[in-house]
C-alpha cells in the first residue's frame, strides 16, 4: 500500500490533534480513528497506517524499558523513574525487565536513547576490542 | 719477224726501234691498249678498287672499334673487378660490424633480462614476505580473537556467580547516574 504526501500530511495533523499538553491523549487518538472510519473516505486506511506508526513512535519516545539481571530494589526504581522524569519530562512509561543474560547491571531504553551499563555490554565491548 | 727484218730496223730507225721491231711492237697497238688498260683501270678503280677500300676501311674501323671496345671491356672489366673486390671488402667490414654489433646486442639483451629477472625475483620474495607477514598479522588477530571470546565466556560463566546483591545494586546505580549526567 502506498501512502502518499497528502495522507501523511493529514495523519500528522490527526496526530497534533491528539496532543494535549505536548502528550498523547489516548482517548483523543481513539475517537480520531473512530471519526476516520466512519468518514469511510478511500484514503483513510494510508492515513490511519501512518497514523499509527506516528502513535507508536510517540509511545517508544514516551517508554522506558529497564531491564537489569536481578529485579531492582523498590526505592532504585523510584529513583530511576525520578531521573527518568526529570531528563525525559512527565508522560514517560517505565517498564522494569528482569534479564539474567545481562549477568550484572541495568540497560535502559527510551525511544533511541540506550544506557547500557550491564556486564554483558561490558564483555561485548571488550569482546570487540579483541 | 726474221732476224734480217730486225737487222734492217735497227740499222734504219735507232737502237730502240730496232729492240721495238725485234720484239714485234706495234706502236699503235701498244698506245690502244694503253689506252684501253687505263679505261679498265679507271674503271675497276671506280666501281670496283673504291668499294673495296671502303669496304676494306669500314671493317679496318670495325676491327678497331672492336678492339677498343674489347680495350673498353676488359677496363670495366677489371673496374668491375676492382669495385667486386671493393664490395666484397666492405661487406666483410660491415658483416664483422654487425656480427660485433649483434654480439653487443645479445648483450646488452642478456643483462637487461638478468636486470629484470632478479627485480622479478626480489618482487616475489617481497609479496612473499608480505603475504606472510600478513598471514602473521592475521593469525595474530584471530588468535587475540579467540583469546578474547575465550575470555569473555569464562568471564561470563564466573561473574555471573560471583556477583552479589551489593554488587549488582551498585551497578544498576552507575547506570542511574549516567541518565542524571
Amino acid at each position: 500500500m502506498k501512502i502518499t504526501k497528502k495522507a501523511k500530511r493529514e495523519a500528522k495533523q490527526l496526530y497534533r490533534f491528539c496532543l494535549l499538553k505536548g502528550l498523547l491523549d489516548e482517548n483523543r487518538a481513539r475517537q480520531v480513528v473512530q471519526r476516520v472510519v466512519a468518514t469511510g473516505e478511500r484514503d483513510c486506511l494510508p492515513i490511519l497506517t501512518h497514523f499509527l506508526r506516528l502513535v507508536k513512535l510517540d509511545r517508544a519516545q514516551h517508554t522506558a524499558t529497564v531491564e537489569s539481571a536481578t529485579l531492582l530494589p523498590a526505592d532504585l526504581q523510584t529513583k530511576v523513574q525520578t531521573e527518568l522524569a526529570h531528563r525525559y519530562g512527565l508522560g514517560l512509561t517505565t517498564a522494569f525487565a528482569q534479564r539474567t543474560e545481562l549477568i550484572g547491571g541495568m540497560r535502559i531504553q527510551v525511544g533511541c536513547d540506550v544506557y547500557d551499563g550491564s556486564v554483558r555490554a561490558g564483555l561485548e565491548a571488550l569482546k570487540k576490542s579483541f | 719477224m726474221s732476224p734480217f727484218i730486225l737487222l734492217a730496223a735497227t740499222q734504219s730507225d735507232g737502237q730502240i726501234a730496232q729492240i721495238a721491231r725485234t720484239f714485234g711492237v706495234d706502236w699503235q697497238h701498244l698506245g690502244a691498249q694503253i689506252i684501253s688498260f687505263s679505261i679498265v683501270c679507271a674503271v675497276l678503280y671506280k666501281f670496283a678498287y673504291r668499294r673495296i677500300l671502303v669496304m676494306l676501311e669500314q671493317r679496318r674501323q670495325q676491327i678497331a672499334m672492336g678492339i677498343a671496345n674489347a680495350e673498353k671491356i676488359k677496363a670495366e672489366l677489371d673496374k668491375t673487378e676492382s669495385q667486386r673486390l671493393e664490395v666484397i671488402a666492405q661487406a666483410h667490414t660491415q658483416g664483422a660490424r654487425f656480427i660485433e654489433e649483434a654480439r653487443a646486442a645479445a648483450a646488452r639483451v642478456q643483462q637487461e633480462e638478468t636486470k629484470k629477472a632478479i627485480a622479478a625475483a626480489e618482487q616475489i620474495m617481497k609479496k612473499a614476505y608480505e603475504a606472510a607477514a600478513q598471514d602473521h598479522d592475521r593469525m595474530l588477530a584471530e588468535l587475540k580473537r579467540e583469546v578474547g571470546n575465550l575470555v569473555v565466556q569464562a568471564t561470563t560463566t564466573v561473574t555471573g556467580k560471583i556477583l552479589t546483591a551489593e554488587d549488582q545494586r551498585r551497578l544498576a546505580e552507575e547506570t542511574s547516574k549516567q541518565i542524571a549526567v
